[in-house]
């Protein structure tokens, strides 16, 4: 009998269920661009590990910083 | 009652009595129907993210409030109106409020605006956030460049490396996997 295939790789922990002071909210933008990639995309949860409820509440916040243009849709996120 | 959040961006180039104007004139539509102005905040000029409307830049107003929903909607009809106006966004903070929710909340933002103010005065603290919140990216970056040497920890966020990453993760899977074989065979 094979041995049961396991998949091995190191937990990936949602950053902000570990910090529980980390509100996301759409005024905060130096924290939104710890989620966002140099071009302005939403890193996703398979990269980061985020957990679902608080990925939902990071892309809410920042669409909402896109639409105020605190944040772009598209191009570098320092300017 | 319920408790909004709005914020909006004006033209830069109007002058400060334009600025005041607008905003005392919003703010009035607020209290005349009712409702109560809990915080004004002018975040002052600030370069936008992109053009709109041809600006670069803009002035950012946010207020705080407690009123009705016909409110909000006479408030964003007069926005659409107005092309001094670059950008709103309102946002519906909680769906009831009352009188001693409204005290509560102002005083929060009181002690808020001072922790602020504290804050900035000892500089310390404020480099040691910073300090805190920078090992904890490194950490994060540390954590994917475990999983993949290819890809360096400049190059984490970089969209295209994303894919490469995921690849390699599943690499060092069958890697974990082969090992943890050969142990059980030993």
């Amino acid at each position: 009998m094979p041995p049961r295939k396991r998949v091995f790789s190191r937990r990936k922990v949602c950053r902000l269920c570990t910090d529980k002071e980390l509100v996301m909210d759409y005024k905060d933008v130096k924290t939104l661009r710890n989620f966002v990639t140099e071009r302005g995309k939403i890193i996703p949860k398979r990269i980061y590990g985020t957990c679902a409820s608080h990925q939902r509440q990071v892309t809410e916040a920042i669409k909402r910083a896109r639409h105020l243009a605190l944040l772009p849709y598209t191009g570098p996120t320092q300017y | 009652m319920r408790h909004y959040e709005t914020t909006y961006i004006l033209r830069p180039n109007l002058g400060e009595d334009q600025f005041t104007e607008i905003i005392e004139r919003t703010n009035a539509i607020v209290t005349d129907d009712d409702g109560s102005i809990i915080d004004i905040d002018r975040w002052g000029i600030k370069t936008l993210a992109y053009e709109i409307k041809k600006e670069t830049q803009g002035y950012y107003v946010n207020i705080n409030y407690a009123a009705h929903g016909t409110t909000v909607a006479e408030i964003e009809r007069i926005f659409r109106i107005d092309d001094r106006l670059l950008r709103y966004l309102t946002i519906k903070l909680a769906d009831a409020i009352d009188e001693a929710g409204i005290d509560t909340i102002k005083e929060q933002i009181a002690t808020q605006a001072a922790e602020a103010e504290s804050a900035e005065k000892t500089e310390t603290e404020g480099t040691e956030e910073t300090a805190a919140k920078e090992t904890d990216s490194k950490k994060t970056a540390a954590d994917t460049t475990e999983k993949s040497e290819k890809t360096s920890a400049e190059t984490v966020e970089a969209e295209a490396t994303e894919d490469k990453a995921v690849e390699d993760t599943a690499v060092e899977d069958t890697a974990a996997d082969k090992t943890e074989e050969s142990e059980k065979q030993s």
